[in-house]
């Protein structure tokens, strides 16, 4: 607990974390703003019957950015060399001389993620909808009890994807390359989507399967997958993944 | 030679000549011993033959009916970009990483020269890289898919050089908001947000977003279609980007020319 709560405050004191937080709560948010200021005169002018059973959701999907860099952050920064005035040193020895269990370190240092992550899905879920809502007024589709389960979904797929960038940077050791990847497969069109055109299988990669949770009208979609599966399917992918990273982490030189 | 010779003017415009082609060259052999440009350049160019194989045979399969190899070549050209971003960021950023920047100014102390050095070594690394991974992965997919369809000489050469200058130009961009930034993740991160999330949700919503550097760069090479009556032309998109990038450079050059190091 203690550890976790240090690496708590680590993750705190990292601009680039605010950086991360900004970018959670704005993208999506100003996204659904347009979105749904569009829907409003779309809807006013009888060009279409309701607003999407997605608004809302569809933007919470990009504000995964806002994680993405999170996740990297938290671990590329002990990583990352400081300058020859400052000894050249790097944070992870300090990081191991505190918490010479690696095991232990790294899964405080996971579950900070994931529980930031959590918070701050929390936050852009709460900003989003409430964007929607003030901005389509009587059209906003009504949230019921059944947002409850999707809403739980927009908070498990933030958490497990900061956990997937979080267990890429810990194998990697370097943030540009997850971070890379990772943004432009947030794309509109992501390279995974593109993938389940090739093949079904490709439905079950950790973003198409993890969209399940709170998407209900995904495009032209080549395999059904219930959201309950799908979050599971994602949750399989990130335990994989944290799984070799703990291994890697536990074997290598710091 | 008397002193005063020296400062005789073709002298000493020989004299600035020469101190350019130094910085150029120290510049050009400083991007050639960086292993993570080397990486990064190597495996953007085995993702895009993989995504272009990819798209080959996801358009095999389509029931629409096949579209020319040459835009199943293209189609991948999206994720090369954000290659082309790492590498410019990562150049723009070696800089700052341990007090390289130190010894670079102590070497060349005349900011100005030594970062117009820096973005052009930086091009002539760049155009030829994207010329090669723009024209192979065209290349695999007229292997792949079916070649027999009519080659058009001229629409062949405006998207090679179109994609190819894009690149070029996002590559620049790159590093000019690598200089303004001075640290890589931060610099890439905006340069990713803005190419694949920001740009993308914008341009179907705002109309003034086709004039983004994404939009634009995109434009360069994709002829405008019925679907799309909003986008640029080749010639609008190409003179869009190379705004955006030099209005870029200019402000990366003037605030690292007053900054202290």
């Amino acid at each position: 607990m203690r550890v976790w709560r240090a690496e708590l405050s680590k993750l705190v004191s990292l601009p680039s974390v605010w950086v991360a937080v900004a970018v959670g709560l704005l993208i999506p948010s100003i996204i659904a703003g347009i979105t749904a200021s569009a829907a409003r005169t779309a809807i006013a002018r009888g060009r279409e019957a309701a607003a999407g059973i997605d608004t809302g959701y569809q933007e919470l999907a990009f504000g995964v950015i806002g994680v993405i860099i999170l996740g990297v952050v938290a671990i590329s920064s002990e990583y990352f060399t400081e300058s020859e005035d400052s000894g050249g040193g790097r944070q992870i020895t300090t990081t191991l001389t505190a918490v010479p269990s690696r095991l232990r370190l790294l899964l405080a240092k996971a579950s900070a993620v994931a529980a930031a992550s959590a918070a701050l899905s929390v936050g852009a879920a709460i900003v989003t909808m409430t964007v929607v809502q003030s901005m389509l007024g009587e059209y906003a589709p009504a949230l019921s009890g059944q947002d409850i389960p999707r809403l739980l979904g927009v908070v498990c797929y933030w958490a497990l994807t900061a956990l997937l960038s979080f267990g890429i940077t810990v194998l990697v050791r370097h943030g540009i390359l997850p971070l890379a990847v990772l943004i432009a497969n947030t794309s509109v069109v992501s390279v995974t989507y593109l993938l389940t055109r090739l093949t079904p299988l490709a439905n079950y990669l950790p973003d198409m399967a993890g969209i399940r949770m709170f998407i209900r009208d995904l495009q032209d979609s080549s395999a059904d997958i219930a959201p309950l599966v799908g979050g599971l399917v994602m949750a399989a992918w990130t335990a994989a993944l944290l799984a070799v990273a703990a291994f890697v982490f536990c074997r290598r030189d710091a | 030679m008397p002193p005063s010779a020296a400062r005789t003017s073709p002298a000493r415009r020989f004299g600035r000549r020469r101190e350019a082609a130094h910085a150029l060259a120290a510049e050009l052999s400083k991007l050639r011993s960086q292993p993570a440009v080397r990486l990064t350049l190597i495996g953007t160019w085995c993702v895009h033959l993989l995504l272009s194989f990819a798209f080959t045979q996801a358009e095999a399969q389509s029931p629409g009916g096949p579209q020319s190899w040459l835009d199943i070549g293209l189609a991948s050209f999206p994720y090369a970009q954000a290659g082309f971003i790492v590498l410019g960021v990562l150049a723009a950023c070696s800089e700052y990483n341990g007090g390289q920047l130190r010894t670079t100014l102590l070497a060349m102390p005349r900011r100005g020269l030594q970062f117009m050095a820096a973005q052009l070594a930086l091009a002539l690394w760049a155009v030829p890289a994207a010329l090669i991974v723009i024209a192979s992965g065209i290349g695999l997919a007229a292997v792949l898919a079916d070649a027999s369809s009519p080659l058009d000489a001229g629409r062949l050469a405006a998207a090679l050089a179109g994609a190819t200058g894009a690149l070029a130009l996002t590559t620049l961009l790159g590093a000019a908001v690598g200089a303004l930034l001075r640290q890589t993740l931060s610099a890439a991160a905006v340069m990713l947000g803005l190419y694949f999330v920001a740009g993308p949700i914008l341009r179907g919503r705002i109309a003034l977003a086709k004039y983004l550097p994404d939009a634009a760069g995109i434009a360069m090479w994709q002829p405008q279609s019925a679907q799309a009556p909003h986008t640029l032309a080749p010639a609008q998109g190409a003179l869009c980007l190379i705004l955006w990038t030099l209005a870029a450079l200019i402000l990366a050059a003037i605030v690292y020319r007053r900054r202290d190091i």
